[in-house]
C-alpha cells in the first residue's frame, strides 16, 4: 500500500469489489484465478422470527446445524462440530451486545449448545464481548467462535466478522483511519491468530444502510431471516457486504454510499492474507427460504 | 475628602468586576437539566454523564466524531412511561456552536421538526442543535404517541437552553437552491476522516485537512444529476497553495496544468485555490456546470465580487 496513493477514482475504475484490489495489487486479478476459492453457506427460515419478531430459538439452531453439516460436508451437524472443536479445547464465542441489535442470546445458546455436544467442558466455553480482555477464557482460548449481527458501520462501512474482534486491542482508534483498513492487523496477533475456528453473521434482521455513530434506524433494518456461516472470515464479510449493498440498491433505487466504502475487507484479503475477498471466487451455498434473497 | 472618592471608586470597580465575574460564571456553568417528566413519561432517576475520557464507553466505536467538534460532555436520562416505549434523552455540550451545528449536519437527511436552530425528525429518531448543544432523543419502539411524546420532549431541552450561537461562517460562502443545493446534504467537516466517511476521496489526507482547517460538502441536483461541492479554508495562504497542489497531484494528474478533468465516471472533476480557500467540484455532468458552480462559490467568498 505504501507509495500508493487510493482515491475515489480507483473506485470508478474498476467495477466495485475489485478497484481497490486491482489498485493496491497490480496483476492480482491474474493471479487470482489460480488461487484457493472458499465456501460459505447463506441459510434463511421464514419461521425463525416468530410474534413480535421474538427469535425461535429451536429454528435458529436448526439452521445453525445445517449451515455448519454443508459447510463442512459432514453427514450430521455433531460430526461437523466435532471436526471444528476437540474436547480439549478452551472456545471463546465473540458475540456483539451492541444494545440496538446485538447478537441474538438464543443465536448463543445455540452454539454453546453444540459446542458442549462437541465435547468442550462448559467451563471451558465463555461468551464476551466488550470484555474479551479481561476474560480468562478468551485470554487462554486455543479456539474462537466469532459470532455478531450483519450491519452497516460507521467507521468501517459495514459491521461484520472482521470488525467484530476489534475488543481485543485497547487502543481501538487506532484502527479506524483509512476506513477501518488496519482491522485485519488485529487478526494477525497471537490473542487471535489461528484461533478462529468459524465465523457466523446474524443477518436474522441486518442494517442495510446506517448514518453516523451509534446509529439505528428501523426503517433500514429488515427481516431476512438468514444467517451467513463460513471458516473463512474475508469471505464471509465479502458476502454480508454484498447482500446489504443489494439490499440498499432493492431499497433506494441506487446503492445508497455508506458512511465509508467496506475496504477494510478487502485490505485484510491482500494485505494480512485472510481469506479471499473476490465474490467470483467465493462458492456460495444457499439453503432453505429463497424469497427475496437478493444473492 | 478625595481619599474617600477614591477608595469608593476602588470598591465600586473591585465589586463590579466581582459581579461581572459572578455573571460569566453562572452562564459559563450553567447546566441544562434534561427533562425528569414531560406528557407522561418520568426519567427513570439514573443521569449517565460521561466525558471525553468515558464516552467511548457509551458509544460503539463513534465517540471519535463528537470528540472531532470539541466534545465537552454528555447527560444521558431515560424516561419511561407504562404505557409506551421508553425516550432516551441525549444531551452534548460541545466547544462551540459552530460544533453542535457540524456534528448535527454530518448527519443531517430527514424532515425538519422546526426545534432549536437546526433539526430533524424520522425513523424514531429527533436531532436538534441550539448554541453549543447538539440533542438527540430517540424511542425504543413506535407510534404516534410516543413521536409526539418525543417531539414535546425536544422542544423542552431546547426551551431550557439559553441564548443561541452562530453557525460556521464557511456555510454561507456556498452557492444556494438557485444552482440546486440540497439543503439537507450540506455537512460541516473538520477532519478527512469524517470527509471520507461522507464522501470517500482518498485513504490519504491529500487535501491536508487539520483542526485548524474548515470544510463544507454540499451536494448540488440539477436535471437528476448530482455534483458534490467541497469547499475548504486554510488557516493562510500558503496551506492552501499546498493543498491544492497535493490533491491535484494525487488526484487530477492527467489534467495536464489545467484546473479539472474528466474522469473514470465521464464526469467533470474541477478545482481552484483562491486566497486561504481551496474550491473543488465533484462529478459535474458537463465541463460548463463544473465552471458555473466554481464560480457561483468564488464570488460569495470574501472579496469575490
Amino acid at each position: 500500500m505504501k507509495g500508493k496513493i487510493i482515491t475515489r477514482r480507483d473506485f470508478l475504475r474498476v467495477a466495485a469489489g475489485t478497484a481497490v484490489a486491482a489498485t493496491m495489487a497490480p496483476g492480482i486479478q491474474l493471479e487470482a484465478r489460480a488461487e484457493p476459492t472458499a465456501k460459505v453457506i447463506l441459510i434463511r427460515n421464514a419461521e425463525v422470527l416468530g410474534p413480535q419478531d421474538q427469535v425461535q430459538e429451536e429454528v435458529l439452531r436448526s439452521m445453525l446445524d445445517v449451515a455448519v453439516k454443508n459447510l463442512l460436508g459432514t453427514n450430521a451437524p455433531l460430526e461437523a462440530w466435532g471436526k471444528l472443536f476437540k474436547g480439549s479445547d478452551v472456545v471463546g464465542i465473540k458475540s456483539n451486545e451492541w444494545q440496538k441489535l446485538p447478537t441474538p442470546k438464543e443465536l448463543e445458546v445455540a452454539i454453546k449448545r453444540r459446542l458442549l455436544d462437541a465435547g468442550v467442558a462448559e467451563k471451558n466455553i465463555g461468551i464476551d464481548d466488550r470484555g474479551v480482555l479481561n476474560n480468562p477464557i478468551f485470554l487462554n482460548a486455543t479456539a474462537l467462535v466469532n459470532v455478531r449481527p450483519l450491519r452497516t458501520h460507521h467507521w468501517s462501512g459495514v459491521g461484520t466478522c472482521l470488525k467484530n474482534y476489534i475488543q481485543f486491542v485497547p487502543n481501538r482508534p487506532d484502527y479506524h483511519e483509512e476506513g477501518c483498513s488496519p482491522l485485519g492487523k488485529i487478526w494477525t496477533y497471537p490473542i487471535v491468530k489461528g484461533k478462529t475456528r468459524l465465523n457466523i453473521l446474524s443477518a436474522i434482521t441486518p442494517q442495510f444502510y446506517g448514518r453516523g455513530a451509534n446509529f439505528f434506524d428501523k426503517r433500514y433494518v429488515w427481516p431476512y431471516k438468514g444467517l451467513i456461516v463460513g471458516t473463512d472470515p474475508v469471505a464471509v464479510d465479502t458476502v454480508g457486504a454484498h447482500l446489504l449493498q443489494s439490499k440498499r440498491i432493492a431499497f433506494f433505487g441506487e446503492d445508497k454510499s455508506l458512511d465509508v466504502p467496506p475496504i477494510h475487507i478487502t485490505v485484510a484479503d491482500k494485505k494480512y492474507h485472510l481469506g479471499v475477498s473476490d465474490l467470483s471466487r467465493i462458492q456460495l451455498t444457499k439453503l432453505g427460504w429463497m424469497e427475496e434473497v437478493l444473492i | 475628602m478625595r481619599t474617600g472618592i477614591f477608595f469608593v471608586i476602588i470598591i465600586l470597580i473591585f465589586t463590579a468586576a466581582r459581579l461581572g465575574n459572578g455573571e460569566e460564571k453562572v452562564k459559563m456553568n450553567q447546566k441544562i437539566s434534561l427533562p425528569s417528566e414531560n406528557n407522561g413519561w418520568k426519567w427513570d432517576g439514573k443521569e449517565m454523564r460521561y466525558n471525553s475520557k468515558t464516552l467511548f464507553s457509551y458509544m460503539d466505536g463513534a465517540a471519535e466524531l463528537y470528540l472531532t467538534y470539541g466534545f465537552q460532555n454528555l447527560t444521558v436520562r431515560r424516561l419511561e412511561r407504562s404505557d409506551q416505549p421508553s425516550i432516551t434523552c441525549e444531551l452534548y455540550e460541545m466547544a462551540s456552536s459552530e460544533d453542535a451545528y457540524g456534528v448535527f449536519s454530518y448527519e443531517h437527511q430527514d424532515e425538519t421538526a422546526e426545534i432549536g436552530q437546526g433539526s430533524e425528525f424520522g425513523g424514531g429518531l429527533l436531532r436538534f442543535w441550539k448554541g453549543k448543544y447538539f440533542v438527540s432523543i430517540y424511542a425504543e419502539g413506535e407510534g404516534a404517541e410516543v413521536e409526539s411524546g418525543m417531539l414535546k420532549m425536544g422542544r423542552a431541552v431546547a426551551n431550557s437552553i439559553p441564548g443561541v450561537g452562530p453557525e460556521p461562517k464557511l456555510i454561507g460562502f456556498i452557492p444556494g437552491k438557485d444552482l440546486g443545493l440540497v439543503d439537507k446534504s450540506v455537512r460541516y467537516l473538520k477532519s478527512h476522516v469524517l470527509l471520507n466517511q461522507r464522501f470517500f476521496i482518498s485513504h490519504q489526507n491529500i487535501l491536508n485537512l487539520n483542526p485548524k482547517t474548515g470544510a463544507v460538502l454540499a451536494q448540488y441536483l440539477q436535471n437528476k444529476q448530482k455534483t458534490q461541492l467541497l469547499l475548504i479554508r486554510y488557516p493562510d495562504l500558503n496551506e492552501a497553495a499546498n493543498a491544492y497542489q497535493s490533491f491535484m497531484d494525487a488526484y487530477l494528474p492527467d489534467a495536464r496544468g489545467k484546473d479539472r478533468s474528466k474522469i473514470e465516471d465521464r464526469k467533470w472533476t474541477s478545482a481552484r485555490q483562491r486566497n486561504e480557500y481551496v474550491v473543488i467540484v465533484f462529478g459535474a455532468p458537463t465541463e460548463a456546470a463544473a465552471e458555473a458552480l466554481l464560480k457561483a462559490t468564488e464570488e460569495k467568498l470574501p472579496g469575490g465580487h
